[in-house]
């Protein structure tokens, strides 16, 4: 009975044991169903959050439940969103859940509930969900607010690239709402009665203060929202950290793009280090300072945090901060000892520590490229001496350093510039002449090439010029060239000389360049060959000079239109026979002469040979004056001498001859027809021969038209057509017309010739004036028949009784200047008469009949009678007024007036007529109307005429003479 | 009126007198006081200016407001700018405005216009946009200062708060950021209504103050002649 009732405790105490654990298994088994679920908007971030607890579940018991959320939009039955969530729950703990909603939630009323089920391993299968819980509603819409339209979500922050779902709210029942983005209307989609949605797709960032879109319903409402696009946080780039004096790590990033907006301040940074646990948020966006421990600690684990509100992002590094040593610059950095090729270079370095070395880099630069490099170990300050330096350069000398226990970096480097001293040239100018005649005396004429800055060593001040005579060995000072003139003038006689030039600058003269000239320009013949081209220049070469001269020279000029030119010249050894001269001035179409010297030992230069050339030939600009010449009917010669083929751009091959033909006509022997650009035929003639400028058409038909043209050819192509010249070729008969007509010519223009030269003598013997009684041969019929002792008188015999002195102004033309009266009208002024003997004069009938000899007809001055107007002077000098009774007397009266006239009366002014007395007046002067003519004298004999200057004659007292004086006074008014 | 002949003599007297005591009168003494003329002629040339001035500054601000406040027909409601002091006004009423009460609402418009153009400068995101916006504060601070000079010279007490001290409030920062560019964008719009409003203001006044010299008239007493 014990036992059993033993056995029966502990079976019931088993039982009991088994009944405690079944409770509670089961208790799990059972479905546990979510209770108490709360759900809560949170409008900027678009989340549902949800919360419930289990109620069932013991006391501190944990179980691992898995439930099922659902979500309905609008209506229950409107399930968009189902998903299970697995946690451990305890009894009376609140469980959490959110879920973010694309469609901003204020649109639309959303539903959710939630079932569970136990998902522990340590219940037995099987299990059950649990029962849903209520539909715990979520409505934002109740919050909204009395306006009309709303619009969704509203200052929303995404990131480049996101989607957006924007929805608006109408409380108009009739509305009529369209919605911009920006300015520009985009499409909606209604969910709703009331509610829309639009949606932007991979938004991108356009300005910081957001993209505007907004919803209008015209005169109802309006409500807009920015969205605020940001930039993709970047991940932190080159992240490093280092420290130039291991008491600060300086940490640097490249951060990227900038992601600040009104909504979003600028990203943050913040370091993390893992070995200390320390952390500093980073002042900047680029670096931070981290101070370093004092507990020696050598490794460092960095962590750098970028972070904004949407984003965040880490990067790490992990080093030893001995081998992130980045030393300060260098300072002090100091010149000493400069000369002119050496200088000593000192700097000091910022310590770390009592053990540290540095590693310094020297570096020397010219003209900012690195001449020299050295590395130099230093501990705290460095030393470095550099040679090999050019006089009179500029140099700048950079030192950086770098830890040298482990290279990290250089620092920053610091430089220095300094300059060498000037030394004396070290070259000697490389110096030419050009020797010539100055007014007949020969003139050397220096010039020199600047020395290149390595020769110079220093600004060249002056160039020195001293001229040696061999023959008198005492030197005398040259001249003093101040720089930078190249070239001198030294005036020469018939000898050598020895010139030397020197170069000097501030330090000494450079070494001697010497050359020796003689007076004589040394212009001899030496036939000129053409030079070769190649790719590089003129390739000019020579046949090598007996005799080992010291050297050669090639001339030439650059520029060979500029009188005088700048000669050029190239210097070459004792063995070259070639080289090959370039140039930049060198231009096509120009003519280039070299000329090849030989230098020797004397310093002496010879000329040796000429060359000639063109870097590229051009054909010829202009066309030869083509002078067409012996004309005939079938052939004409064209010469053209003074082309000159020396000044073209070119060499002159030869010539063409282009002539034009006519259509269908055969070109004349030697000639091919040729077409040209313009569709006309030409004939064409070659002449290969430059220097014929002389070419005979022939062949040609008589009176008929060609028409030529010349042109030069070169290598490059020949002249302009230019015009043609035309040419008629002359009659066939011509010639001989030609032989007939200027005989003819010639002989009428020699007849008439000799008839004006014997002119008088034709006169005298086919039309004489006044038959000369002695030769009549009336004298003779007279003589034999009438009276045998009839001759003809003597003058010896004569008393001239009289002298008709006529006044007879011709009618001259001549008209004085401010004359009241023409002296025309003298011509009809009387004959003056001057009664020489006062018998005569008073008689008034005929006197006896004088005859004398004409004497005075042969006179000059009856021959050079001009009738030049003159007016009788009506007072006549008393002393002339006497008697002239002899011949004597007359004549030296005559003589003496005469004299005296030509004295007083200005030459060609006088008149002498010589009016013989068998004359009548009338036809001495036939335009002279005989106012009041003279008694007719009754005498057949001849009278003697004699030349009387009018001035002598005093006016008769009779009616005539007061006439004349009339005519003579008015005639003295014209020269008042 | 008849004149006697020896009332010439008389009448030679008085303008005599009259030009003898021309200098004292002090609407022709140009030593004495000017009067409001000349700071009212500078407060409208400064509306003037400040009107050039807001119409670089405001294409600028709304460029930087996005479309559509940049847009030229763009004209949303007012909504939050209530606050803004309206310049718009019906003409009768503007018309029978007496001179203190045209220069009170100036000045009042002004402090409250240049409280928000402050708030304005503070939000802006670029530098240049903040130095145009603080230039243009100084500016318009000279205008309101410029008022006020015609306000005393006018013999008017300045409206609450005094000048100089410091406006103590500014647009609120409930607003979304939408509204907030609508306000900003009536404040530039406001601001523009009312320098043109002023500038009419000022005009008025200054022909009112000012009337032109070939209207001066003398009385002379012809009496005693």
């Amino acid at each position: 009975m014990a036992l059993s009732t033993i056995f029966l405790t502990v079976f019931l105490l088993a039982l009991l044991s088994l009944r405690t654990y079944q409770s509670e298994v089961l208790s799990e088994t059972l479905p546990l169903t979510p209770e108490s679920l709360n759900v809560s908007i949170n409008s900027a971030h678009q989340r549902l959050h949800l919360q419930w607890t289990i109620h069932n579940l013991a006391y501190h018991q944990e179980l691992k439940m898995v439930f099922q959320i659902q979500i309905s939009r609008f209506k229950t039955s409107n399930v968009i969103w189902k998903e299970s969530y697995s946690t451990t729950v305890k009894q009376n703990q609140g469980l959490h859940w959110s879920w973010e909603s694309k469609l901003p939630l204020e649109c639309a009323t959303h539903f959710v509930r939630v079932r569970g089920k136990v998902d522990d391993a340590r219940i037995p299968e099987p299990k059950f969900w649990s029962n849903w819980s209520r539909w715990e509603e979520a409505d934002a819409q109740n919050s909204l607010g009395p306006d009309l339209l709303f619009l969704f979500p509203e200052d929303k922050l995404v990131e480049e690239g996101s989607d957006v779902t924007f929805c608006y709210v109408s409380r108009n029942h009739q509305h009529n709402i369209s919605c911009y983005l920006e300015a520009a209307q985009i499409h909606i989609d209604q969910l709703d009665p009331r509610v829309s949605t639009f949606k932007l797709k991979n938004v991108s960032f356009i300005r910081r203060t957001g993209t505007n879109i907004f919803c209008e319903d015209p005169g109802v409402a309006m409500k807009g929202t920015v969205l605020f696009v940001s930039k993709i946080l970047e991940e932190p780039k080159d992240f490093f950290c280092e420290t130039q004096d291991f008491k600060n790590l300086n940490c640097a990033w490249d951060p990227g793009s900038d992601t600040t907006l009104p909504k979003q301040p600028s990203q943050s940074y913040t370091l993390f280090e893992s070995f200390s646990g320390k952390k500093m948020l980073c002042e900047h966006r680029n670096f931070c300072n981290w101070q370093v421990a004092q507990d020696s600690q050598e490794m460092y684990n960095f962590t750098l945090v970028a972070e904004n509100y949407l984003r965040k992002r880490r990067v790490s590094i992990l080093f030893n901060v001995t081998h992130r040593v980045h030393p300060m610059s260098p300072y002090n950095l100091f010149f000493e000892n400069i000369s002119a090729t050496n200088a000593t270079v000192t700097w000091k370095v910022h310590a770390i520590g009592n053990y540290s070395t540095f590693l310094c880099q020297l570096e020397l630069l010219g003209e900012g490229k690195v001449i020299q490099q050295q590395n130099v170990s230093v501990k705290v300050s460095g030393e470095y001496l550099l040679d090999d330096l050019e006089p009179d350069t500029r140099y700048t000398a950079r030192v950086r350093c770098a830890y040298a226990n482990h290279f990290w970096k250089w620092s920053e480097p610091i430089s220095q510039k300094f300059s060498t001293s000037e030394a004396a040239p070290s070259e000697a100018p490389d110096v030419w002449r050009n020797v010539r005649l100055v007014s007949g005396r020969p003139t050397v004429t220096l010039f020199w090439k600047p020395l290149s800055k390595s020769q110079a060593n220093g600004k060249i001040l002056f160039y020195k010029v001293i001229v040696e005579n061999p023959d008198k060995p005492s030197k005398f000072e040259g001249l003093s060239i101040p720089a930078p003139a190249n070239s001198t003038e030294l005036p020469l006689n018939g000898s050598s000389y020895q010139i030397h030039v020197t170069a000097h600058n501030s330090v000494g003269p450079s070494p001697a360049s010497v050359i020796t000239v003689s007076g004589d320009p040394g212009n001899r013949e030496v036939e000129e060959e053409r030079v070769n081209i190649t790719e590089d220049g003129f390739s000019v070469s020579w046949k090598p000079q007996a005799g080992a001269p010291a050297g050669y020279v090639v001339e030439w000029c650059d520029r060979p239109q500029d009188l005088p030119c700048d000669p050029q010249w190239k210097n070459l050894g004792p063995n070259a026979t070639s080289t090959v001269i370039d140039s930049g001035a060198f231009r096509p179409g120009v003519r280039y002469n070299f000329r090849i010297y030989g230098i020797s030992t004397e310093r002496m230069a010879h000329l040796l040979e000429r060359k000639t050339g063109y870097i590229e030939e051009l054909a010829p600009s202009d066309n030869p004056r083509v002078v067409t010449s012996h004309l005939t009917s079938h052939s004409f010669t064209l010469t053209w001498k003074d082309y000159s083929t020396e000044s073209q751009p070119g060499f002159i091959q030869g010539y063409y001859l282009y002539l034009k033909s006519k259509v269908g006509e055969q070109c004349l022997p030697g000639f091919e027809k040729t077409g040209l650009t313009d569709d006309s035929v030409y004939c064409k003639h070659r002449i290969d021969n430059p220097e014929q400028k002389t070419f005979v058409m022939e062949n040609l038909q008589p009176e008929s038209v060609y028409e030529f043209l010349i042109t030069p050819y070169t290598s490059a192509g020949e002249g302009p057509l230019g015009a043609f010249t035309k040419v008629t070729t002359s009659s066939e008969y011509s010639h001989a017309l030609v032989l007939i007509l200027l005989p003819m010519i010639f002989f009428i223009l020699l007849f008439t010739i000799v008839c004006y030269l014997k002119s008088q003598w034709l006169k005298e013997k086919c039309y004489p004036d006044i038959p000369d009684p002695c030769k009549s041969s009336v004298l003779s019929l007279i003589k034999s028949k009438e009276n045998p002792h009839l001759t003809i008188m003597n003058v010896n015999d004569c008393v001239p009784d009289a002298i008709e002195v006529i006044n007879k102004p011709e009618g001259s033309k001549i008209q004085f200047v401010g004359a009241s009266k023409s002296l025309t009208e003298a011509e009809f002024t009387k004959p003056t008469y001057l009664y020489l003997l006062p018998t005569v004069k008073n008689s008034p009938g005929p006197g006896p009949c004088i005859c004398f000899e004409n004497f005075t007809y042969n006179q000059a001055a009856s021959g050079s009678g001009s009738c030049d107007p003159f007016p009788i002077t009506p007072q006549v000098p008393p002393g002339q007024r006497g008697p002239l009774t002899s011949r004597g007397n007359l004549l030296k009266a005559l003589e003496k007036n005469y004299m005296n006239s030509l004295g007083e009366i200005p030459s060609g002014e006088a008149s002498l007529n010589y009016v013989s007395q068998l004359v009548s007046p009338m036809s001495g002067d036939k335009d002279n109307l005989p106012t009041n003519p003279p008694e007719p004298i009754l005498c057949s004999e001849y009278k003697m005429q004699m030349a009387l200057p009018l001035g002598l004659a005093s006016p008769p007292p009779s009616e005539n003479s007061r006439l004349s004086s009339t005519a003579l006074l008015d005639q003295g008014e014209h020269y008042r | 009126m008849d004149l006697r002949a020896g009332d010439s003599w008389g009448l030679l007297a008085c303008l005599c007198t009259v030009l003898w005591h021309l200098p004292a009168v002090p609407a022709l003494n140009r030593t004495g006081d000017p009067g409001p003329g000349p700071s009212i002629q500078k407060t409208y040339d400064l509306t003037r200016y400040l009107e050039h001035q807001l119409r670089s500054l405001a294409g600028t601000y709304l460029n930087y407001l996005g479309p559509p406040f940049n847009e030229p027909d763009f004209n949303p409601p007012r909504l939050g700018a209530e606050t803004l002091p309206r310049a718009t006004v019906n003409l009768d009423v503007w018309r029978s405005l007496n001179d203190k009460l045209r220069l009170t609402q100036n000045y009042e418009a002004y402090s409250h216009l240049l409280c928000y153009l402050r708030g304005l400068n503070r939000q802006a995101a670029t530098a240049e946009l903040r130095r145009s916006l603080a230039h243009f504060c100084t500016s318009l601070q000279g205008l309101l200062g410029s008022i006020a000079g015609v306000m005393a010279a006018l013999g008017y007490p300045l409206p609450h708060p005094l000048p100089g001290t410091e406006p103590t409030w500014a647009p609120g920062p409930a607003h979304s950021d939408f509204l907030q560019k609508m306000d900003d964008f009536w404040l530039l719009k406001e601001l523009q209504t009312w320098l043109w409003r002023s500038a009419k203001d000022f005009n008025r006044l200054k022909k009112k103050i000012q009337p032109p010299a070939a209207a001066v008239t003398l009385h002379l007493e012809a009496r005693g002649f």
